[in-house]
């Protein structure tokens, strides 16, 4: 596992230290269970009930509350771990949807989330398994759902993403920007996912022989891999950017950078990695499709790259062009 | 595996950007066609005053001349500087590389005569690596450096050495032994006075029209003693121990920066959406691989080598320059105004093959970068 993830974030020692433990803590639970067998049965629909409940158990359901000690940074950092173990629960609906009901939850149910379409809320992970389920717009409005009815569907890697019609949609309030929070809940497991995918392929390149030699004695194989690695680092700086903008002005343009950019990664990192797996990859029975497969819908779920990509560059040309380098120069 | 870690700008690096910028607004020569390649303009004017303003040598101790500072206030400066377009190449080398190798490795009276000269931004070096038959393989120079009395007799061709006919020095890989088994023994890093006699310059054309590099030739060359920068024998570790400087900073993914902005003026406050969004694109680009160049800055600072991390950022800093153009060409409007939009695009365009050669090729760097993932 690489230090990016281990050592991640918050500046005083205590969090750092308290992060340290929970992000090794997720690390033990999470590659205890997500095995290959559990993402199948999941892929059949079978919930990961036993591992949503040892969630539950450790208190990472809780996490966001505002009053769980921890801090959004550290949330994320959590979604990292779960991005890079596939975890078949939605634990950053689950995590998020306790914060934003606050007090008003009972926390120890599974609530999901999806996104409000018309009259229906669609892709909500394992939909008909959670227990409550909330339901949120483009434009940052939050609405808890009553009972309505379900019908099944599936994203590209196999999950439930389920719909739901005909329910009653009531406006909750949240002083937070809920769409903006889910798109960075995906960057941060896409983030997770193309660092294993990364170690996943240093391992093929060096283990695979043909033509009488380890992959990774040719050239050309060499740089491929090099460029997974470019985009996993870059990947990983715009996810950390964005963490360092919570809660300013510039939250939203900065989630805009780190969705748009990690979206071109997720591009080049699952095209170059699939062609260095070969074959095999391409098999139902690898694991690498768990991990490929999930980060095409985590690029496409609330927001693609065009999508931000025109959030951001309509939020610079009204700055105008002489603004633009005062506006780059001050990141942090 | 790499390691980028986080790094923060202190506040008082900052506060230096509107001190830059004043002295840009005020010191920027008429007619000067701003560009953000490093190598497109070469005024000692610009320069000097820089120096004088004490913009140059940052990093350098003071009792050399230098400010004294962080890695962080340089930062600042130099991309403040690139982002203006202002013309930087005159001082460039001398002050991002030759500096701080004089003072990591130089004797004391080179330290003491070419610090203060570079700090003042009146001193201009170049750098002799390549050659007519040792390009990416930089361990095949054949130029040698041959012990006489009083000092070495040099004889060798380099060859792109940008700058070469402006500059005063060439900061010089020779051969002071015969190649061996171990293939990087055997170097040594000699300051070389290009005016030297017996130092033929002859500038070389590039396709952008201009003569950015050179074909430096050397014929029994006397150089004295005293020209030799730190040990002999070492130096290709000298060379090396340079790159996380030369391949991190704001210059590997700016070149292309006046484009960008020029784009954003073009399109105007309310762009269409396809617009908007390659301006997006540009934007989210630009500012994470500004986070990793930070970062190894950060990692300098602290007093790592990040060496590997900083081949990252070249490569992904040079195709980003190119993509970049790509981008803002087919996202600029055509019915309006576009004089300085298409001289800068133009001069990028004509630029860019040498974004990735420059500096260590892209095959260089990713054969560096999987070198540090343990693919060899």
């Amino acid at each position: 596992m690489n230090d990016d993830i281990n050592t991640e974030a918050s500046s005083l020692d205590d969090s750092a230290q308290s992060q340290r433990l929970l992000l090794e803590s997720a690390h033990r639970l999470f590659g205890d269970h997500c095995d290959k067998a559990l993402l199948d049965s999941a892929e059949r629909g079978e919930f990961a009930a036993e591992l949503a409940s040892k969630l539950a158990e450790y208190g990472f359901h809780r996490l966001a509350e505002r009053e769980s000690g921890f801090a959004l940074a550290d949330v994320f950092a959590l979604l990292k771990v779960a991005g890079y173990h596939a975890l078949p629960v939605p634990l950053a609906e689950w995590m998020l949807a306790n914060r934003w009901l606050d007090a008003e939850a009972d926390d120890a149910v599974l609530t999901s989330m999806g996104q409000r379409r018309e009259s229906a809320v669609v892709d909500v992970p394992w939909g008909q398994q959670a227990q409550a389920c909330l339901a949120v717009t483009q434009d940052g409005v939050l609405f808890k759902t009553e009972a309505g009815t379900w019908t099944s569907s599936k994203n590209s890697a196999g999950e439930p993403y389920d719909a739901l019609h005909d329910s009653e949609l009531v406006a909750v309030g949240c002083s937070e920007q809920p769409y903006e929070l889910l798109a960075l809940s995906r960057c941060a497991m896409a983030v997770g996912a193309m660092q294993r995918l990364l170690e996943m392929v240093v391992e093929q390149v060096t283990m695979r022989e043909q033509f009488g030699r380890p992959l990774a004695r040719f050239q050309v194989i060499q740089h491929a891999v090099a460029g997974v690695a470019a985009e996993v680092a870059v990947a990983g700086k715009a996810h950390d950017g964005a963490l360092a903008f919570l809660n300013t002005d510039r939250q939203r343009d900065e989630i805009a950078i780190a969705k748009a950019r990690i979206g071109e990664a997720t591009g080049i990192v699952t095209d170059t990695v699939h062609q260095l797996f070969g074959a095999m990859g391409f098999t139902h029975e690898h694991i690498l499709h768990h991990y490929t497969r999930r980060l095409w819908v985590w690029r496409e779920d609330f927001g693609n790259e065009q999508y931000w990509q025109q959030v951001l560059g309509s939020s610079l040309c009204a700055r105008g062009a002489d603004q633009v380098w005062p506006f780059l120069a001050t990141v942090r | 595996m790499l390691s980028f870690d986080p790094a923060t700008l202190p506040e008082s690096s900052e506060q230096l950007r509107p001190v830059i910028r004043e002295f840009i607004a005020t010191n920027l020569p008429a007619g000067h066609r701003r560009n953000s390649d490093f190598t497109s303009g070469h005024s000692p004017e610009f320069s000097s005053a820089l120096g004088a303003a004490g913009w140059l040598g940052m990093t350098i101790p003071e009792r050399y001349g230098g400010g004294g500072r962080g890695f962080f206030d340089r930062y600042v400066v130099t991309e403040e500087l690139l982002a203006a377009g202002a013309p930087v190449g005159a001082h460039w080398i001398s002050d991002r590389q030759t500096a701080p190798l004089l003072l990591g490795h130089g004797t004391q009276a080179q330290r003491e005569f070419y610090l203060p000269l570079i700090c003042a931004g009146t001193c201009y070096f170049s750098i002799g690596m390549s050659e007519p038959n040792a390009g990416s393989d930089l361990a095949a120079i054949r130029t040698t450096a041959e012990r006489v009395d009083g000092g070495w007799l040099v004889n060798g061709t380099k060859l792109w050495t940008t700058g070469a006919h402006l500059n005063h020095y060439l900061m010089t890989l020779v051969r002071t032994s015969p190649p061996s088994e171990n293939r990087h023994a055997g170097m040594s890093q000699l300051i070389i006075d290009l005016n030297a006699q017996g130092v033929h310059v002859r500038p070389i054309d590039s396709m952008t029209g201009n003569s950015e590099f050179n074909e430096v030739v050397f014929t029994d060359v006397l150089v004295p003693d005293s020209a030799l920068v730190g040990v002999e024998g070492n130096g290709w570790q000298q060379v090396t121990s340079e790159l996380g400087y030369e391949r991190s900073g704001p210059e590997r993914f700016l070149s292309t920066f006046r484009v960008f902005l020029e784009l954003v003026r073009l399109v105007g406050h309310n762009p269409q959406g396809d617009q908007a969004a390659a301006v997006g694109r540009l934007a989210s680009h630009l500012l994470s691989l500004r986070r990793m160049s930070l970062s190894v800055a950060g990692m300098l600072q602290d007093g790592k080598m990040p060496n590997v991390e900083a081949a990252l950022v070249k490569d992904l800093g040079n195709r980003f320059e190119k993509l970049s153009l790509e981008i803002a060409r087919l996202a600029a409007p055509i019915d309006c105004d576009r004089e300085v939009f298409d001289q800068v695009l133009t001069d990028s365009l004509l630029l860019s093959p040498s974004f990735s050669l420059r500096g260590g090729t892209s095959e260089i760097l990713r054969g560096m970068i999987a070198r540090g993932l343990g693919l060899r």
